[in-house]
């Protein structure tokens, strides 16, 4: 899959900016603030939806305008060429076209762009609370098989409708809360031991794969797997029914729900030692792009061709060994590297775009 | 804010835009079409929604909209009363109604279940299909709420509370629209469906 033609109206900093784009590396450089993470967002947005930055909808729409407007022409490995015109409003819904059709949900989209984006903000993975590392899973997840956004959203939902209901006891379970609150535990237990089946599947799959991934950046031997993830909720072993009905007190005093999914957690180990609190910084930064490699890679073997490539800001951090590895260790299709200086010498950009004040040049 | 309307339209403009469906830009629309509008169209309007509203009501079995204290179909004795067909709003009524396959009677509970939005079991009209249950010979009771979170909840919830009364108790099912393709079927859509499928006669 190959994204040909981008184009940006009112989105972040681009007023109004197009360019086309080929396989291949293509380098966009520019200074700092001029827009270059900007332009790649923008292409991660039709991907998943949402900013890669973590940040809401409103934060993409160009201070001053109503709306942004997101334009890509990709062509797939067949031949097949997809239009697709996603508009961010700040009020109200967000649309999606794809080929002048309107999407009847715009999470239709998933699967038809795909893109891995590796940012310095990466290292949360290691560092960060527990949501970092589900949300990568969930995603991960997304990416693989859109249909499970389905599966995530309606946790979501129950999660919000449940927490609502505790909050109205007041804490106080009385007989009137309880007998709800039976048939939303059971919507909860349903949907959320589905979520625990699928995410403990997709950590099988990836597991290998980051032990591989992470062997190859930190350029280890081949027989050693230092690498450890774990996805083992306490709730799996014991039922989640069973569990929301242990804990329901609690619950009700707390006004939330103190068990389930939404608390999970990967724990991440590098020589049986937990990653967050006893790898180096170094470690740390190679388990990331380890993780990130993996679902790439994943992605790349189950779909059958790899996704879009962006790299924001990351040759920079890591030392000239790293980066050679990773970009060896790549199944290369088409790679954006954004930077602000000049790129290493093992990046062979195949162009270069320059971005000045949300403007782009193409050399 | 400074309008760019007279305070008379801008008033009828923002009423317009609470209703459901209209955003600013329709109405908009609407407020520029009735002001151009003959008077007498637009006096036989606003005849028609104080009437509507003055007129309409719940009726007292099973809280449909109706113009007297019982509404037709409650009021129907070619009705078969031992089925009684529950639903979240009026406009389902007439969703099935259309079908022309339910010769049942129906309650409305006027809602889903939707902590969030302030409605446990209290606020809908459960009570009242109670005691319609004890009175008027039911024997199935056909669940007909959304099939999405808030009225799979619905649904659950009654069964659970009628289930030990020793009636049928039935969900409708969730499947493909007659006529589509498989192929464009979403994934949820499809899961349910081929989860309620029938076995076929020989």
């Amino acid at each position: 899959m190959i994204i040909q033609h981008l184009e940006l109206t009112d989105f972040r900093n681009y007023v109004s900016a197009q360019i086309t784009l080929t396989d291949g590396v293509t380098a966009v450089i520019g200074d700092n603030g001029q827009g270059k993470t900007n332009l790649v967002e923008a292409l991660s947005y039709l991907a998943t939806l949402k900013s890669f930055r973590g940040v809401p909808t409103e934060a993409m729409i160009r201070t001053g305008a109503d709306t942004a407007v997101i334009r890509a022409t990709i062509t797939h490995v067949d031949g097949r060429e997809v239009l697709i015109e996603a508009e961010l409003t700040r009020t109200g819904r967000n649309k999606v076209l794809v080929n002048k059709q309107k999407l009847a949900k715009s999470r239709d989209l998933l699967g038809v762009v795909r893109t891995t984006v590796f940012s310095p903000q990466d290292l949360n993975l290691v560092q960060d609370a527990p949501s970092v590392r589900r949300n990568f899973l969930d995603d991960a997840l997304v990416a693989l098989w859109p249909k499970h956004d389905a599966l995530c959203s309606e946790v979501e939902r129950v999660l919000k409708q449940r927490n609502a209901l505790l909050k109205q006891s007041g804490g106080r379970l009385s007989p009137d809360i309880a007998t709800t609150l039976d048939v939303w535990d059971e919507k909860l237990a349903t949907h959320g031991t589905q979520l625990g089946d699928v995410r403990a599947q997709m950590l099988e799959m990836l597991l290998p794969q980051v032990q591989e991934a992470y062997v190859e950046l930190a350029e280890l031997n081949e027989d050693q797997t230092p690498v450890g993830m774990v996805y083992a909720p306490e709730w799996r072993t014991q039922g989640l029914a069973r569990c929301l009905s242990e804990c329901r007190n609690d619950d009700v005093r707390r006004g939330s729900s103190t068990v389930g999914p939404h608390r999970d957690d990967i724990e991440l180990s590098i020589n049986g030692l937990p990653a967050r609190t006893h790898a180096s910084q170094g470690e740390q930064r190679t388990l990331a792009l380890a993780l990130r490699l993996a679902v790439h890679r994943l992605i790349t073997t189950e779909i059958g061709s790899p996704p879009v490539l962006i790299l924001d800001d990351v040759l920079s951090e890591l030392d000239p060994h790293r980066s050679a590895a990773l970009l060896r260790h790549f199944p290369l299709g088409q790679v954006l590297i954004t930077s602000a200086g000049v790129l290493p010498k093992t990046a062979h950009p195949d162009f270069s775009v320059h971005i000045a004040g949300g403007t782009i040049r193409e050399d | 804010m400074n309008s760019a309307y007279t305070p008379p339209m801008q008033a009828l403009i923002d009423a317009l835009g609470r209703l459901p469906g209209v955003g600013p830009k329709g109405a908009q629309r609407i407020a520029f079409h009735l002001l151009k509008s003959d008077s007498v169209d637009v006096e036989r309007l606003a005849h028609s929604i104080t009437e509507a509203k003055a007129l309409v009501r719940f009726c007292d079995h099973c809280f449909n909209f109706s113009d007297g204290p019982i509404c037709r179909i409650c009021d129907d004795d070619r009705r078969d009363s031992s089925m009684l067909c529950v639903v979240e709003e009026s406009r389902d009524v007439i969703a099935i109604e259309k079908t022309g396959e339910f010769r049942g009677r129906y309650h409305v509970l006027l809602g889903a279940m939707n902590p969030l939005e302030g409605i446990g079991p209290e606020q809908l009209k459960i009570r009242e299909l109670l005691a319609r249950l004890d009175t008027e010979g039911v024997k199935e009771v056909i669940l007909c709420t959304n099939p999405n979170t808030e009225g799979d909840v619905t649904a659950m919830y009654l069964a659970r509370l009628l289930k030990p009364l020793g009636l049928r108790i039935t969900r409708i099912a969730s499947g493909l629209p007659v006529g589509g393709d498989l192929e464009y079927a979403d994934e949820l859509t499809l899961g349910r469906a081929l989860e309620g499928r029938r076995e076929m006669p020989g």
